[in-house]
């Protein structure tokens, strides 16, 4: 489904991202793990498109020069060049890191700015559906999500991206701050959202003991490279990555 | 209770004038300093269709909105879309685009007094005795209607809700595929066209002079500081607050203090806290 090939971004002179390549395939769950700075988060603005906007912006600004190159087909077709919300109207959601909710709207309009692509009935049925799945958030529709607790606004966050009825959804580090219980209510939303809803969903984390469960097939990042991939049970019986990423 | 009545109407002039400039900025991150030539433009505008083409009132008012809310895309698209995010840049080109509009309309030979637009109805009503003319309440009537119209648009719409996006967080707005140049340019043509509906709505009252494109400008960059550059509600609250501030002042001293009042207010909101009555972070706070 989303097949990415040699992407390389530099800032500057700074390798961020090293000659990686990734595929997802139609409706599975894809882990993407490493330490802070390996270029999880330049991945993932780079496979939703967010850097073209970053490297416009910086460009004009006089500031960081930033190059992308590599390829990204999705779906067969070739999308590196496309800006970002070109790309989530192919269905590339990104729910970017530290959540970044509308904080001056109330949970029930953040999901409905989500639903800009989608048409009334895919809407209704989508926040059902969300409601489903956070049930906690039904008493905080009405509540600025400036104001919610940090579970609360992952739980928020990624009901915005299903409104946007996504292909392929980017979880960028869904855990970040999260308490244990709540690690588990997101990760089991993830779970059956893959399962109701026919997506594919990369997400990454720093830890990945309690993602590596859920996932299909995933891939460690360090300082801009891939260093390993395999399937989730092949990284966990692997001791060196057991040492670095589970904690022993 | 003169200076009540006339405060609230003067309330609502400064929030038609304002709020277009404030909606561009507040949605876009666009400070628009064509603000006022677009509002003598507009003026100009409609008084061109009236006296020239002979048009009614009101196709020629409709005709001139438009008008404006083109200059406003046009603005955008052939030279915002440019230097979008250079904030210096956008301010002195748009500056620019003003002077250039409100001089080439002195230049044609619009000067003096001899331009006016047509009241909407004549006609006096006493408020507790105090004589208001009809344009006045108009100006009230229509910057209500003007208020709640664009708090409906952004609170019912599709697109409405794309704006409301857009002005907390573009980029997670893009994500969700809402398209920046699209909001932008609609902003654009929204406060310009705003801008034009204050031009309609004020010139009745005197004559269109090409001055009152920089006082316009002045005005609105007075209430969006006072109230909070961006902000909606600090943008109501601020031209409430200038709007009482001038009337006193005109009651009170003279009529020309009123712009050194308004400066005033500016330089006061400097000193005392920058980011105005309701200036906002636009960073969401992390919780833990």
């Amino acid at each position: 489904m989303l097949a990415a090939d040699g992407l390389m971004v530099f800032y500057e002179n700074m390798l961020a991202l090293n000659n990686i390549s990734l595929r997802c395939h139609e409706n599975q769950i894809v882990g993407v793990f490493g330490a802070n700075s390996a270029g999880k988060s330049t991945l993932m603005y780079t496979l939703s498109g967010i850097i073209l906007d970053q490297k416009i912006k910086e460009k004009m600004r006089g500031g960081e020069q930033i190059t992308v190159m590599g390829e990204i087909t999705f779906e067969g077709r070739e999308i590196s060049g496309l800006r970002p919300h070109l790309r989530a109207r192919l269905g590339i959601v990104l729910c970017p890191e530290r959540r970044r909710l509308f904080p001056e709207s109330s949970v029930m309009e953040n999901l409905k700015i989500g639903a800009y692509m989608a048409t009334r009935q895919e809407s209704r049925d989508t926040l059902d559906y969300v409601l489903e799945i956070f049930p906690p958030l039904e008493k905080l529709l009405r509540r600025p999500a400036g104001f919610l607790s940090g579970g609360e606004q992952q739980m928020a966050a990624i009901g915005r991206a299903l409104m946007a009825q996504p292909k392929l959804l980017l979880l960028d580090e869904p855990l970040l701050g999260l308490s244990p219980a709540y690690q588990q209510v997101v990760m089991e939303a993830v779970k059956r959202i893959r399962e109701a809803k026919k997506i594919s969903i990369i997400v990454t984390e720093q830890y990945a003991r309690p993602v590596i469960p859920i996932v299909d097939y995933a891939y460690i990042m360090e300082n801009g490279s891939g260093v390993m991939s395999g399937s989730g049970q092949e990284l966990l019986d692997n001791p060196d990555v057991k040492a670095a990423y589970f904690g022993v | 209770m003169e200076i009540l009545i006339y405060g609230i109407v003067n309330s609502f002039k400064l929030i038609l004038i304002a709020f277009g400039f404030t909606l561009v900025y507040g949605t876009s991150r666009l400070p628009n300093f064509a603000h006022g030539a677009i509002f003598v433009f507009t003026g100009f505008v409609a008084w061109i269709m009236m006296h020239k083409l002979n048009l009614p009132f009101l196709p020629a008012a409709l005709l001139s909105l438009a008008c404006a809310a083109l200059v406003g895309v046009v603005i955008y698209q052939f030279i915002l879309k440019r230097i979008r995010g250079m904030n210096m840049n956008e301010i002195i080109a748009t500056y620019a685009i003003g002077v250039a509009l409100i001089e080439t309309f002195r230049w044609l030979g619009f000067k003096g007094t001899t331009f006016t637009l047509p009241v909407v109805k004549e006609g006096v009503v006493f408020i507790a005795d105090v004589p208001v003319d009809y344009q006045r309440l108009m100006v009230v009537a229509v910057g209500l209607v003007m208020l709640a119209a664009v708090w409906a648009f952004t609170k019912f719409t599709r697109t409405g809700r794309a704006l409301r996006g857009i002005a907390q967080d573009e980029r997670a707005a893009m994500m969700l595929g809402i398209d920046s140049d699209m909001t932008a340019t609609l902003a654009m043509a929204l406060g310009s066209a705003l801008s034009g509906l204050a031009a309609l709505m004020l010139f009745p009252l005197g004559s269109i002079v090409v001055e009152a494109g920089y006082n316009t400008l002045i005005f609105a960059l007075a209430v969006c500081m006072v109230g909070g550059i961006g902000s909606w509600s600090g943008t109501v609250l601020a031209a409430f607050v200038l709007g009482f501030l001038q009337v006193v002042t005109v009651t009170y001293l003279a009529t020309h203090f009123q712009m050194v009042v308004t400066l005033a207010a500016i330089i006061a909101t400097l000193i005392l806290k920058p980011s105005g009555f309701f200036g906002k972070h636009k960073e969401l706070e992390e919780r833990v």
